[in-house]
């Protein structure tokens, strides 16, 4: 798809943007707008545009004269018309070598047969949001309009398109659109572009297949991400930030890393074709067990590379947050392993609801200190974790999930990939096949999701789907449904979807699972979603025990509550009998038997 | 001219800056608060935004702001009250409080209402300078919002020069590596920072840690002045508001 900045008339602005990877810029020679390039604009500058990006000049209602004498002292490439300009001065312009671009304000009166007038002499059309003044609303209209539009002449859309319609424009399919019109919506002020805001809205429309979904050089995702800190933890993430790619890529790392995965955490875990699930659902179901690492979860992944890390910068003290416990029981295990100081923080009403953990996590020497601060649950943890740190920058703060600033999500996607690497092995030599049809995982913070995802990112047939705790569903008020019912904001140092009341006060999320009971998301998380390659789903309590259930008794695995969640994604999808299903069983149920044998008394 | 210039121009020392929280302890008692400190000759004073999850924040700041939401204090009221309040008062204003609320409320709008409520300046300690130079440091100045940013005991030369290139007003000097409400101690290494920063051409403020009389004089020796929050708003909290502040000078 192709881009046109319009409405710019700065030097050091055009300049700026000449460098970035864009098709079209727009020249607005209307008086009466606000982006109106007056006489000042330099004609040397330009000349200087480089050929690949095609100079408009945009007039409203203009003398063809005027039109054709300022298209010679700029060198334009284009006229766009805006006003009501008849077919004759289209075609002038167009017998003089220039493109031609009539723009037509849209609304939902408008009557797509006209334009058929001027199929000859336009080489595209633009499609604006009807206003009172010639173009220029800075709004959007509804595109759905353009389903009308059955010509042959390409377009190009435009009307307050901005950094937030990605997912919009991914999901608008149309056959003639042709081109991007973008303007004020990357604006600091009229005219004078945002440059940094562009590059990144370019590289989201424009991503390659290639490394569509992996972190850029400033941590983002896309529009998610970032390092949204207090300048207290600058130097602490700084000091992460530079060591952590190089640590992971040594060659000592991925021999000590892999050496405890095989012998110490059992790795592989298998991938074990569930016949009688398979059989009920008609289908190929596979589970990932993850439940049979040692402690019982995919947590130990992510914590035996991280307690490496922490190792090879010569780090003494290790720092936690935890919700359900599996996280803080995972990082306590290696601590105890490497002999280091572990401080896990755990909400204290958590504390209170998941005492066996607690006692594990003191059983193996770490120090639990209860998160007294707002809901006292895992959000609140976390922000005293990060607190510690900030009064502790010597100590490591070892994060759990694929959240916080960069770059804790990229770290931690990294370690957990290992999930989507062995399940691709093991199903090429099961099935001759190294993708799946359907790659399924549950989502709190996000990290068994985007281990069991990862190497299928850019294998677009592979299905991907991702199941958000609802709690009592959706719409209750009782839900940790993020990416379903959230919307952009920033946690713990990310930007990424997150529940937070009309104030931007962050809310306090429910579910039955404590691992699912997270109120933002990884920023990978965010930008998947709203770049359509994972669709994420919900389950309800009620769903995943009911899944739950049926798993223990038809393959006599109990699954812990949070894969459960996964499992019922089972019910909600249509397979098809050749369908090959891999569904992350991220942990085991021995936790969770207390809800079990109150729910199932 | 923006009042924080004003006043920096003006007095060079013992700049008496005062940290609360909007709606706190009561909805409505951020405009006699501002009345109080006005009439106790504060210099400068800093408005807390209540969030319900300030990172940076002690255990004190953390109670506050949650107290402060529950009586349901918001920004959107916050800018309600202060439009009444700017007639009665003469300080610079400034609004302290996390991105997350800014952002939701929507930047040009929060600016907009900055503006038209006579607040002077912004902080907010986790909009780190890199993101407010890409994206938003244009809007705060065509605003004429001075943006406030904070410098640490890490903070690198290099980056200093950087957030020294951005900010406006005043340095926020952080005294230690600490949430809010801790203890400075002082030794050389801690001097020698404050010494380092203070040697800029742009005034800064001591703040993190300092809580009475003693404190305030001490720190003021190394800067243009200092802050006071925790200490504070355990005064509003014991009712001896007028009493604490009495004792600063």
């Amino acid at each position: 798809m192709k881009t046109k900045v319009c409405g710019l008339k700065f030097t050091s602005n055009i300049e700026a943007l000449a460098k970035l990877p864009i098709d079209y810029m727009g020249f607005i020679f209307y008086p009466k707008s606000s982006r109106y390039v007056g006489e000042e604009l330099d004609v040397f500058c330009l000349k200087n545009i480089p050929k690949g990006i095609k100079k408009i000049g945009v007039f409203v209602n203009e003398d063809l004269d005027i039109i054709m004498f300022k298209a010679k002292k700029y060198g334009l490439n284009g006229i766009q018309l805006h006003g009501e300009e008849s077919l004759q001065i289209c075609e002038s312009i167009k017998r003089n070598g220039l493109e031609v671009i009539k723009a037509f304000q849209i609304d939902e009166e408008f009557d797509f047969e006209k334009l058929a007038a001027y199929r000859s002499s336009a080489d595209y059309f633009l499609f604006d949001t009807k206003s009172k003044q010639y173009g220029g609303s800075g709004k959007k209209f509804n595109w759905g309009i353009l389903k009308q539009y059955k010509g042959k002449t390409p377009f190009f859309l435009s009307g307050g398109i901005g950094a937030d319609d990605v997912k919009d424009i991914k999901e608008f399919k149309h056959e003639q659109l042709y081109a991007l019109d973008l303007n004020s919506a990357f604006e600091d002020v009229p005219a004078q572009k945002n440059k940094n805001k562009l590059a990144r809205f370019l590289k989201e429309i424009k991503m390659t297949t290639k490394n569509k979904y992996a972190v850029d050089e400033r941590g983002y995702y896309g529009q998610f991400g970032g390092a949204f800190i207090p300048e207290l933890l600058r130097a602490n993430v700084d000091e992460l930030r530079e060591n952590y790619l190089k640590i992971i890529n040594s060659k000592q790392f991925q021999t000590d890393y892999h050496r405890l995965l095989n012998n110490y955490v059992g790795r592989p875990t298998p991938l074990t074709k569930v016949e009688n699930l398979s059989k009920q659902y008609g289908t190929n179901i596979y589970l990932k067990r993850e439940d049979l690492t040692h402690t019982g979860a995919h947590k130990i992944n992510n914590t035996i590379g991280q307690i490496l890390i922490a190792k090879y910068m010569g780090k003494k003290r290790i720092i936690a947050e935890t919700g359900a416990g599996q996280h803080g029981v995972a990082t306590a295990t290696v601590c105890a392993l490497f002999g280091l100081e572990c401080v896990v923080y755990m909400g204290a009403l958590d504390v209170q609801r998941q005492a066996p953990n607690v006692a594990r996590m003191k059983m193996l020497g770490a120090k639990v200190i209860p998160a007294v601060s707002g809901n006292q649950t895992l959000k609140d943890a976390t922000n005293e974790a990060i607190r510690d740190w900030i009064a502790n920058p010597e100590s490591f703060y070892l994060i759990g999930s694929v959240v916080g600033p960069h770059p804790y999500p990229d770290l931690v996607t990294r370690l957990q990939s290992i999930i989507s690497k062995e399940i691709r092995k093991q199903l090429q030599e099961e099935t001759g096949n190294l993708n799946p049809d359907y790659v399924i995982a549950c989502v709190g913070g996000g990290s068994n999701a985007a281990g069991a995802f990862y190497h299928y990112l850019n294998e677009e047939k592979v299905q991907l789907i991702a199941v958000e705790a609802s709690g009592l569903g959706v719409n209750s008020g009782e839900t940790a449904a993020t990416i379903t019912i959230g919307d952009v904001g920033f946690i713990h140092g990310s930007k990424t979807m997150l529940m937070q009341d009309e104030d931007g006060q962050i809310t306090e999320p429910y579910s039955i699972s404590a691992g699912l009971d997270y109120p933002g998301v990884g920023p990978l998380h965010a930008h998947l979603a709203v770049s359509g390659r994972v669709s994420y789903i919900s389950a309800t309590d009620q769903e995943a025990l009911d899944a739950a259930k049926l798993l223990a008794q038809s393959e006599g695995i109990i699954p812990a509550l949070e894969s459960a969640h996964a499992l019922a994604a089972l019910d909600k999808i249509k397979f098809k009998k050749e369908d090959v299903v891999v569904v992350n069983l991220s942990g085991r149920g021995d936790k969770d038997m207390e809800t079990y044998m109150k729910a199932f008394a | 001219m923006n009042r924080i210039d004003q006043l920096f121009q003006t007095k060079k020392k013992n700049i008496l800056s005062i940290y609360f929280p909007a709606g706190y302890p009561h909805l409505n008692d951020t405009n006699s608060t501002l009345e109080l400190l006005q009439k106790k000759g504060v210099d400068l004073v800093e408005i807390g935004i209540p969030f319900s999850d300030p990172l940076a924040d002690g255990p004190v700041i953390q109670t506050a702001a949650k107290r402060a939401l529950d009586n349901g204090m918001s920004l959107k009221l916050l800018f309600q009250q202060l439009e009444n309040a700017r007639g009665n008062i003469a300080m610079p204003l400034i609004l302290m409080g996390y991105w997350n609320t800014v952002y939701k409320y929507g930047v040009d709008h929060f600016l907009a209402d900055c503006r038209k409520s006579g607040v002077d300046g912004v902080i907010l300690p986790d909009l780190p300078v890199e993101e407010y130079e890409e994206d938003y440091k244009a809007k705060f100045e065509l605003a004429g919002i001075y943006n406030i940013l904070l410098v640490t005991p890490q903070t690198t030369r290099e980056r200093l020069m950087q957030i020294e290139k951005s900010a406006k007003g005043f340095l926020y000097m952080v005294s230690s590596l600490a949430t809010t409400g801790g203890i400075l101690h002082y030794d050389s290494k801690r001097e020698e920072y404050f010494k380092k920063v203070s040697q800029l051409d742009i005034p800064s403020l001591i703040g993190f840690g300092i809580h009475n009389k003693e404190s305030f004089q001490h720190a003021s020796r190394f800067a243009n002045g200092a802050i006071i929050g925790t200490a504070f708003i355990k005064a509003l909290q014991a009712g001896n508001s007028e009493k604490f502040l009495n004792g600063l000078r």
